[in-house]
């Protein structure tokens, strides 16, 4: 396994743990690593002192009890040695044994008991010249520092004796024991601490994740508060200052829709009032010029009865006939006059009617209004379901059409159904597109929606709904 | 890399001690009867030394003796010490050993209990008698044995005539018994131990072997700052050696004629010299007539 993968199997763990786990990981392996290593230094500088104690004391003990045994040697005063023996076993609780051989190695004494180790015999010697001489021996009990020292220059004997390492590893267990106790305090010491710094790092951190979300929701009021002068909270100042900016933008991109609403609202209040204007001024002054017109060209017929074109009289007044008839229609289209009159609805029953009449298209119309609506609502709907019918005849190639006006709640609602070929409403361009822009644009200028259900050879469904509720909207009566 | 280089120095820094090797493995609660010493091809002869300097003080002395012995006899050499004087007499008493150096009263005491022999004397500065030295330290004021009252006072053995019965009779001499004008007493059990108690200020005064005395101080001049002279006793007969009433006539004979040629043979010089002896020489048992004399007006108990 070489290193990347290693690393990349690595940071797969160590990445997909929290932050809180992963600084407790932290804190716990560097506690865990520094306290091993102190235990190990501990350890190994403890054994190389207590083993150069154990060395030097076995060393002078010997050296002592080689010193105090010469005499009773001499002597043959075998009790003292005895004595002697059980004195320095007592007086030097390391010492395992201790025992003295005669010049030719015979044991005189020794600290055993009932028998004597032989094996112990060859282990270790020392020259009659040598001051001491120091051996490690490997005992059933551990490891024993053999240290042998002539007496007399070895003229009367040696003395032996043997210094057990038992509470050198007792001293060792001991301090491992309790550097790993420590390790343990400090470890749960640590753990408190790193629950600490994760609450310390990472409260500004939710603090942050839980203003971006608001952000993301359209609240560009939230701040996080800079809890500390580090990163985070340089992190924190960036959001704050990239809140604001957004918030400022918002706030311009708020004017420029109000601004285009007025303006397209005036547009359409502008539209409207030139339409009325348009359509009264057809229906006033050139429908009763047209009416005066065709009443002189009757007379004129009537009068030259005899004239030799009393035929043209009547032809011309066929035309004029029939342009009063367009300039009723076209002033009928423009704003017809019943939607002021009468409301929405006989407006759209006669809208209906006329177009099922042009179009030969049967039109199924429910209309379920009990009162006249605000007059902007009922404009809007009107020209919805203008436009709405006009794209089923441009378009749909439909065989039959419904609309349902109805008031429900606090809105009213209006459906336009047609059973054509339908279209995908996402993939709309060009002047149909910008069509079905305007009626949205016009329904939601009020307030309301405007929902296209259509796919191909499906016919479609337009679902405009305007709440009734007074709006918050400046728009003009019209 | 770097952690791995961290990982090694651990690693290293566990690794076990640069130590002595093991010299070998042991199970020290496999407990065995010690093997019997091999026979000896040659019964050793076994020489006594009285206590009369320390053990460790006597092996030295008498160790280039011994070893001339051995090469003269042929014959291995055992060296006996015991602490007290008695202990040795007792040796000799019964036979354990063959030749003995002993103390002047302890001949005087074997040979009235058990017939101990007379084999030669050691014969010292053209001599062979010795005095008993009363030593003070150096600094002290103490002109004689009458100043020492109230003191403490160091015996060598309990039986030793120079150590012991001289000064016993110089206190009874002042109308005492030595337990009522010492302060306290103590027995040291060897002269050497006795100057040096006096030396080291252990004790006020001590009474010892004028042989030992001036060996000592030959050995060591710096005593004589330390130590004073302050009484010294008339002539008595030297420490003799002696032969066990066990000793094989043959084996005495040969023994005698050995000591008594030493002085003529050169490779005897050393050991002559060691211990401080110029020549083996015969000596009658009526040497010591003085001292059983005193030895008489002084009753000296075994025990202090």
């Amino acid at each position: 396994m070489n290193l990347q993968t290693f690393l990349q199997r690595f940071w797969a763990i160590a990445g997909a743990v929290s932050i809180r786990t992963k600084i407790l990981g932290i804190v716990l392996g560097f506690i865990l690593l520094l306290g091993a290593g102190v235990t190990l230094q501990a350890r190994y500088a403890l054994t190389a002192t207590m083993t150069a104690q154990l060395e030097e004391q076995s060393v002078s003990v010997s050296r002592d009890l080689a010193a105090r045994a010469a005499d009773p040697i001499l002597l043959n005063d075998l009790l003292s040695l005895h004595d002697l023996l059980d004195e320095t076993l007592a007086n030097n609780p390391n010492v395992r044994y201790a025992f003295l051989m005669d010049e030719n190695g015979q044991v005189i004494a020794h600290t055993f008991g009932g028998g004597f180790p032989l094996d112990l015999l060859p282990l270790n010697a020392a020259a009659p010249d040598e001051h001491h001489h120091t051996a490690l021996i490997q005992t059933d009990e551990g490891l024993v520092w053999d240290t042998a020292v002539p007496i007399l220059d070895g003229k009367i004997g040696t003395a032996r004796i043997g210094l057990s390492d038992a509470s050198m590893q007792m001293a060792l267990s001991t301090l491992t024991a309790q550097l790993l106790l420590t390790i343990v305090f400090v470890s749960a010491t640590g753990v408190l601490v790193a629950v600490f710094l994760t609450w310390i790092l990472t409260r500004p951190i939710l603090a942050l994740v839980n203003a971006t979300q608001a952000v993301a929701k359209g609240d560009f009021t939230r701040r996080v508060p800079r809890w500390a002068d580090d990163e985070i909270g340089d992190l924190a100042d960036a959001f704050n200052a990239m809140t604001a900016e957004l918030a400022h933008t918002e706030e311009l991109r708020r004017e420029r829709e109000s601004l285009r609403r007025q303006l397209m609202e005036k547009v359409i209040a502008t539209q409207e009032d030139e339409r009325r204007r348009i359509a009264r001024e057809l229906h006033d002054s050139t429908s009763q010029n047209l009416t005066s017109l065709i009443v002189g060209l009757r007379m004129m017929e009537a009068q030259c009865a005899h004239c030799p074109s009393p035929t043209k009289a009547a032809d011309l007044r066929q035309v004029a006939s029939h342009t009063l008839e367009e300039v009723h229609d076209l002033s009928m289209r423009l704003r017809p006059r019943v939607l002021d009159d009468l409301g929405l609805a006989a407006a759209l029953e006669r809208l209906a009617h006329e177009w099922q009449s042009r179009y030969k298209i049967p039109v199924d119309v429910v209309i379920q209004l009990d009162e006249r609506l605000p007059g902007e609502i009922e404009t809007a709907l009107y020209r919805i379901v203008q436009e709405a019918l006009t794209n089923i005849a441009r378009h749909a190639q439909a065989k039959s059409a419904s609309l349902l006006i109805e008031k429900r709640g606090g809105s009213v609602r209006a459906i336009v159904e047609d059973d054509g070929v339908g279209f995908d409403p996402s993939a709309q361009r060009g002047e149909r597109h910008l069509g079905l822009l305007g009626m949205r644009e016009r329904a939601e200028l009020l307030g309301g929606a405007l929902t296209i259900e259509s796919s191909p050879n499906r016919g479609t469904s337009i679902f405009i709904e305007i709440p009734l509720l007074p709006q918050p909207s400046n728009l003009p009566t019209f | 890399m770097k952690k791995i280089l961290l990982l090694l120095i651990l690693l290293a820094s566990c690794s076990p001690l640069p130590q002595t090797p093991i010299a070998g493995t042991v199970d020290l609660d496999n407990l065995q009867p010690l093997p019997t010493p091999p026979d000896q091809q040659a019964v050793p002869l076994r020489v006594a030394i009285a206590a009369v300097i320390s053990p460790k003080g006597t092996l030295e002395s008498y160790s280039p003796f011994l070893s001339y012995l051995e090469a003269k006899l042929n014959r291995p050499i055992e060296l006996v010490q015991r602490r007290t004087y008695l202990e040795v007499n007792d040796l000799i008493e019964h036979g354990e050993v063959d030749l003995a150096f002993v103390c002047t009263s302890a001949y005087v005491e074997g040979h009235n209990t058990f017939g101990m022999e007379l084999l030669a004397a050691p014969q010292v500065d053209g001599k062979t008698t010795y005095n008993s030295y009363l030593i003070v330290p150096a600094r002290s004021e103490a002109q004689s044995i009458s100043d020492l009252r109230g003191k403490v006072f160091a015996f060598t053995d309990p039986i030793s005539l120079s150590g012991r019965v001289y000064p016993t009779y110089l206190v009874h001499q002042l109308g005492f018994d030595p337990e009522a004008f010492f302060a306290r007493t103590f027995f040291t059990y060897s002269h050497d131990e006795a100057i040096r108690a006096v030396a080291g200020g252990v004790a006020d005064g001590a009474a010892v072997d004028s042989l030992v005395y001036e060996f000592a101080l030959a050995r060591d001049p710096s005593l004589a700052e330390k130590v004073r002279v302050i009484h010294v006793s008339p002539d008595f007969g030297i420490p003799p050696v002696v032969v066990s009433p066990f000793t094989r006539p043959q084996v005495k004979e040969e023994l005698q004629s050995l000591l008594l040629d030493m002085a003529n043979d050169p490779a005897a010089r050393q050991a002559l010299a060691s211990m401080g002896v110029e020549r083996f020489v015969l000596i009658d048992d009526s040497a010591y007539d003085g001292v059983r004399a005193l030895m008489g007006v002084v009753p000296v108990s075994v025990s202090p």
